[in-house]
């Protein structure tokens, strides 16, 4: 059990410091690329719905807590999320590229759903499109997300 | 289907934390921006790895550019001496200037106190939801940095101002471009006084300026008046770039900020309200 907790604030940690590379870089990269959707999705399926749900709450509330806004709206939609990608990636074999590819594009893009029916629910407003760079979201998601399953697996597959 | 136990115990967990999530966002929307203690301690805890990340890709900049970037530096140095030179000469004409207003002594102690008054700080996280809303500095309680500070650009000109949460060294600053925020303006030509809020797209608009209301053009510069007893008056806020009477009570007044967000590496916080200091 600590071992899995000291997993998730790795885990947790590498969005962070990813989210706040990207920002220093670029900040609009931030609307393109959400790094704690990606790091919960890749774990989520690597590890499981347990691992998911706890990861993806964590991230999330760790993006509110850096956003103005109400605090527990990125915290829920990534919940499910993580809960999502741990279940479904345990019940189908979603890591062959293509099909990787299309499982994490459905994903981001439900997480983002979820995330701005709440944000248009609660503050009564438009979600911020930032010239529709957010909608390219989940097709970047997906793509990074699928290029490092592929990496990991090439990785992993012994060099013969 | 009956759930294995691993997916029992994964659902109860699921929702638990959706209950806790939702629970926190009920208990919040009554509060509107007020923080609970919760986001606190995660923004305690996690400011300082952000601080560190920047400092870290800082320094390997720093190196970077201290290795590759000396070829440029001699022309730039050049420059920066010149610019030095005319900045100084046009301090001292400016101080000349001011000596017919003001006695020296008066105008000594003046210059004293701004310094102590203005901070320099460091930029250095964005709004992970949206980046026209707010931004991380690094700079806290132990500068004494405290709540509702105005904090402006290199120029001078109005970014936002400092809002909870403060850390010992982090401080989290509303930008002016954020839908939530509000600055009270007055145009510099018309003397046109309206309620400044941001659209959250990088632009802003004026608020509750009545279309009988005579006065106000586009391209006029818009200054902090200092009425809504947050930002110290006479700050420049931006330019109108657009007026619009559309039938309604009040016009439409659009207006592009001063400062530039691809600017904003390096911030001043406004430690004291210049009003008090003259």
């Amino acid at each position: 059990m600590m071992k899995e907790a000291l997993k998730v604030g790795a885990a947790t940690l590498t969005a962070f410091v990813l989210y706040s590379l990207l920002g220093r870089i670029e900040p609009s990269l931030l609307l393109v690329l959400n790094t704690f959707t990606l790091v919960v999705i890749f774990f989520s399926m690597l590890k499981g719905e347990l691992f998911g749900v706890l990861l993806g709450a964590f991230c999330g509330l760790l993006q509110d807590s850096f956003s103005l806004g109400v605090f527990g709206v990125a915290g829920l939609s990534k919940t499910l999320l993580g809960f999502v990608a741990g279940y479904i990636s345990r019940k189908m074999n979603v890591f062959p590229f293509f099909r990787n590819f299309i499982f994490i594009f459905i994903l981001a893009t439900g997480e983002l759903a979820v995330w701005a029916f709440f944000y248009a629910l609660i503050f009564s407003r438009r979600v911020i499109t930032g010239n529709a760079l957010i909608f390219f979201q989940p097709l970047t998601t997906a793509v990074l997300g699928s290029l490092i399953f592929a990496l990991a697996r090439r990785l992993k597959t012994p060099q013969t | 289907m009956p759930f294995s136990l691993r997916e029992r115990k994964s659902v109860v967990v699921l929702a638990v934390l959706v209950f806790l999530n939702l629970l926190l966002i009920s208990i919040q929307v009554p509060l509107g921006s007020e923080h609970t203690l919760f986001n606190k301690i995660i923004f305690s805890v996690f400011s300082p790895v952000q601080r560190a990340v920047v400092s870290v890709g800082a320094a390997i900049a720093g190196t970077w550019n201290g290795f590759f970037g000396l070829r440029g530096a001699r022309v730039e140095n050049q420059k920066l001496k010149k610019d030095i030179f005319f900045l100084g000469l046009e301090n001292m004409l400016l101080l000349e200037r001011l000596k017919f207003l003001q006695g020296d002594k008066l105008i000594q102690d003046n210059q004293a106190s701004i310094r102590k008054t203005v901070l320099s700080a460091r930029v250095i996280g964005v709004d992970a939801s949206n980046y026209y809303k707010s931004i991380v500095i690094n700079r806290g309680g132990a500068d004494g940095v405290k709540a509702n500070m105005a904090v402006c650009d290199k120029q001078g000109n109005l970014v936002g101002r400092v809002i909870e949460p403060v850390t010992l060294k982090e401080a989290k600053v509303q930008l002016i471009t954020d839908e939530d925020s509000g600055v009270s303006v007055i145009s510099g030509t018309d003397k046109v006084v309206g309620l400044l809020t941001g659209d959250s797209r990088g632009g802003c608009r004026i608020s509750y300026v009545v279309t009988t209301m005579p006065g106000g053009r586009e391209g006029e510069d818009l200054f902090t008046t200092g009425y809504d007893k947050l930002f110290p008056p006479g700050i420049r806020v931006g330019k109108i770039t657009l007026i619009k009477t559309d039938g309604s009570f009040f016009k439409t007044i659009l207006v592009q900020p001063f400062f530039s967000y691809g600017d904003l590496g390096q911030v001043a916080v406004l430690k004291e309200r210049f009003e008090d200091l003259f």
